[in-house]
């Protein structure tokens, strides 16, 4: 026998039900905007039993929220967040070292021309000064271009390594953050508040994730949580967060001129680091800008000693024999810092080594200058070859991680769209829910006036009587 | 299945993907250039370096072929006027022959022949911006100077060499003819006939006089040869710069194909583009507004 007081407690607990779930509604359309925010769903059930075990149909009870969110697809979307911070880093600067090789109208490539055109025109007028100056002034040209190409590696290089420090200042300052947020949630769990679910941190949670994939964008990550002690270190294993406590890295300068990165216990882990806009920077300034440098200084050591060597067979204007054209920086054997370093030797045009049998209007050694150009330097092939094999590994590693990029990007996209899917607000969504629980609560508040008229009902029969 | 609620940043990423679409298309109608950077195409850009130092090289065999052609014309021209010089010494020389003519007859016109002397050796000296034409190598050096020890009274101070310059891969002509082979070579001593000619119109004797001017006719027809050889030189010139001017179209039409955008792609993808971005714009027009909110407001 159910009783009219108890049906009044059922319809007052409906209506703090739903009141509740107006409130999660409320919420959830509050935060339609948020970064991060994964919307909230109403944990309803029907009351079976009352609190003495006993009796059926108690009614609503309200469990408060479920954040709806996807560990896996987050995690997915972490990796893929890492892949694109990195790509875009090496992207930027492959673009930026690209510029310097784009044009084919000035730069090494012409220079090369320019100066065996020059020398070309020494076969018919050996004595002519204007056209040795036009020659001299050419390969002055010629070493002012490998200058540049130089310049051009070693200032991407300089910028990709500026940004380091400051890369790791921010991922120590967002590892500082997490373990702050990591606290937030143990108290939570601990005084079971965390938004009237156990299992939730609601927007903590939202705001750790979001955290987490900032953090993924400079640098990748392993995260190794278990519900106790979340953790989370760098994709080679190095601790930012264990637990509640950050682990800062460290950054100094190393004896290469190059910032390197330790981890808290002071090892260097720069070679590791792997992953995000820090690998990004790391992969470029210490793997493939280098092994550009070591291809030009390669080309810019052997194309000067093979001048040099035709430059020595042959004699001067004043008939003796030619000295070196270029001088080359004191190299180690594999050509370090040549084409930064490289020097025009000759300083007067009557230096160029244009007769090879020491008259003065022969032009027999512009034919051993010219073999340069078609003869293999010691890399396999000629010089012109050789730079365009060079511009082509550019082109191609710039070409290649732009298309990874792309690649990866519409991958994100679409993880990114699928947890949306899964975790965004929709506005139609909850405005339906609005309606929802306005009804419910407008049809409980109706059991109570209904159960009030009945009681006066009552009243009324009882003092007719 | 539950569908991304937020439009907007799927149609975001529509409108700037659309836009650099079009950014592409108008760039590369504009420049007309399909690959501006080494990453557009690596494979065509290196091969555009390639072409383009080999364009280099066109023009440089070019400039040298013009170079060589100019300083055979001038040598050519020089011997020319030898040849007329030789000529006119050929109808002295017969002239002297005739026994009837007194001394001082034969005084004059071995003067009119030491004027002819003095015209072909200006022409053995020809220089051009300071380079002597027939001094071989010793392109500094004055070639011919009187010297009474010499045969033909007057000594060689070039060299029998000559400079080399290259018109084509591979292919090198011979810049200048040395002046001994042309002036005083044994085949035919121009300078040495002349001086033998003056000579023996001041001895008188009409033997010496007949020898002299059959060696002027043989010098005549030495120079005949050279200038043959200069003729062939600038023929060979001529040809070579034909297939140089070929080959600077192919290399042009070779780059083109390689970088270059056609201007109909370009266009059509201008077009495209266009469309897509139309259609992005008015898809945003039509789904952002949409809501719920908008059918419950009465």
């Amino acid at each position: 026998m159910v009783g009219l007081n108890s049906t009044l407690t059922l319809a007052s607990g409906a209506l703090s039900a739903d009141s509740g779930a107006l409130a999660i509604t409320n919420n959830n359309i509050a935060n339609v905007n948020t970064t991060g925010y994964s919307r909230q769903i109403v944990n309803l059930s029907a009351d079976a039993l009352d609190s003495a075990g006993t009796s059926q149909d108690n009614g609503v009870s309200f469990g408060g929220f479920t954040s709806v969110r996807d560990a896996v697809l987050q995690l997915g979307i972490q990796q893929k967040t890492s892949d694109a911070g990195s790509l875009n880093a090496q992207s930027a600067l492959w673009s930026q070292i690209e510029t310097g090789f784009s044009s084919t109208s000035s730069g090494l490539g012409s220079s090369l021309s320019n100066l065996f055109s020059a020398f070309s025109g020494l076969s018919t007028t050996p004595g002519d000064d204007a056209a040795r100056q036009s020659a001299l002034s050419s390969a002055s040209n010629l070493v002012d271009a490998f200058h540049q190409a130089a310049a051009t590696l070693s200032s991407a290089q300089t910028q990709a390594d500026a940004g380091v420090s400051a890369t790791v200042a921010q991922i120590n300052q967002l590892s500082k953050e997490i373990a702050g947020l990591d606290g937030q949630l143990s108290t939570l769990a601990a005084s079971g508040q965390d938004g009237g679910s156990a299992q939730d941190g609601g927007s903590i949670q939202d705001q750790r994730d979001t955290l987490t994939a900032q953090l993924a964008q400079l640098t990748g990550l392993s995260s190794t949580s278990t519900q106790s002690t979340p953790s989370l270190s760098t994709a080679n294993g190095s601790p930012l967060v264990i637990g509640q406590t950050a682990f800062a890295l460290q950054v100094s300068q190393g004896a290469d001129g190059k910032t390197h990165i330790f981890d808290s216990q002071g090892q260097d882990i720069t070679a590791s680091l792997t992953g995000g806009s820090l690998g990004g920077a790391l992969t470029m300034r210490d793997s493939s800008i280098p092994q550009l440098s070591t291809t030009l200084d390669g080309f810019a050591s052997q194309f000067a000693a093979a001048m040099n060597t035709a430059q020595t067979t042959g004699y001067d204007a004043n008939g003796s024999p030619g000295q070196a054209m270029f001088n080359l920086p004191s190299l180690s054997t594999d050509g370090t810092g040549a084409a930064a370093g490289i020097t025009l030797a000759l300083t007067s045009t009557s230096a160029l080594a244009i007769s090879s049998d020491g008259t003065a209007g022969n032009s027999g050694n512009v034919a051993n200058l010219l073999a340069v150009q078609t003869q293999a330097l010691s890399s396999g092939q000629n010089p012109t070859d050789t730079y365009a094999s060079f511009v082509e590994t550019i082109g191609n590693g710039s070409a290649s991680v732009t298309g990874n990029l792309n690649a990866t990007q519409s991958a994100l996209t679409q993880l990114t769209t699928q947890q949306a899917s899964e975790s965004g607000v929709s506005i139609d969504e909850e405005t339906t829910n609005l309606l929802r629980y306005q009804q419910a609560y407008t049809a409980a508040a109706k059991v109570i006036s209904t159960i009030n008229s009945l009681y006066t009902t009552l009243m009324n029969m009882s003092s007719a009587a | 299945m539950r569908v991304d609620p937020n439009q907007y940043t799927s149609v975001n990423a529509a409108i700037q993907q659309t836009e650099q679409s079009l950014g592409t298309a108008m760039n590369q109608l504009s420049s007309g250039k399909r690959v501006s950077a080494p990453s557009d195409d690596p494979l065509a850009f290196a091969a555009d370096v390639q072409s383009l130092a080999a364009s280099a090289n066109v023009d440089r065999y070019t400039r040298n072929a013009d170079a060589v052609i100019t300083q055979a014309q001038m040598a050519d021209s020089a011997l020319s006027s030898v040849v007329t010089s030789l000529t006119r010494a050929v109808s002295l020389g017969t002239e002297g022959g005739d026994g009837t003519l007194t001394t001082d007859q034969r005084a004059v016109l071995a003067q009119q022949v030491q004027g002819l002397l003095a015209n072909v050796l200006t022409q053995a000296n020809l220089t051009s911006n300071g380079t002597a034409l027939f001094a071989g190598t010793a392109s500094t050096t004055t070639p011919f100077v009187a010297d009474t020890t010499a045969a033909s009274g007057y000594a060689y101070q070039g060299n029998s060499d000559s400079n080399q310059a290259q018109v084509g891969d591979g292919l090198a002509v011979t810049v200048n003819i040395p002046g001994d082979s042309i002036f005083t070579s044994s085949s035919g001593n121009v300078l040495g006939s002349l001086q033998g000619m003056v000579t023996a119109l001041q001895s008188g004797s009409t033997s010496d006089i007949a020898d002299a001017t059959a060696a002027v006719s043989s010098a005549i027809s030495h120079v005949g040869q050279v200038r043959v050889l200069y003729g062939n030189t600038v023929n060979q010139l001529n040809a070579e710069n034909d297939y140089l001017s070929q080959e600077t179209i192919s290399l042009t039409s070779q780059q083109q194909s390689l970088v270059s955008m056609d201007t109909a792609t370009a266009a059509t993808n201008l077009t495209q583009a266009q469309t897509a971005e139309n259609a992005v714009l008015a898809m945003a027009a039509k789904v952002l507004p949409t809501s719920l909110l908008n059918y419950l407001q009465n």
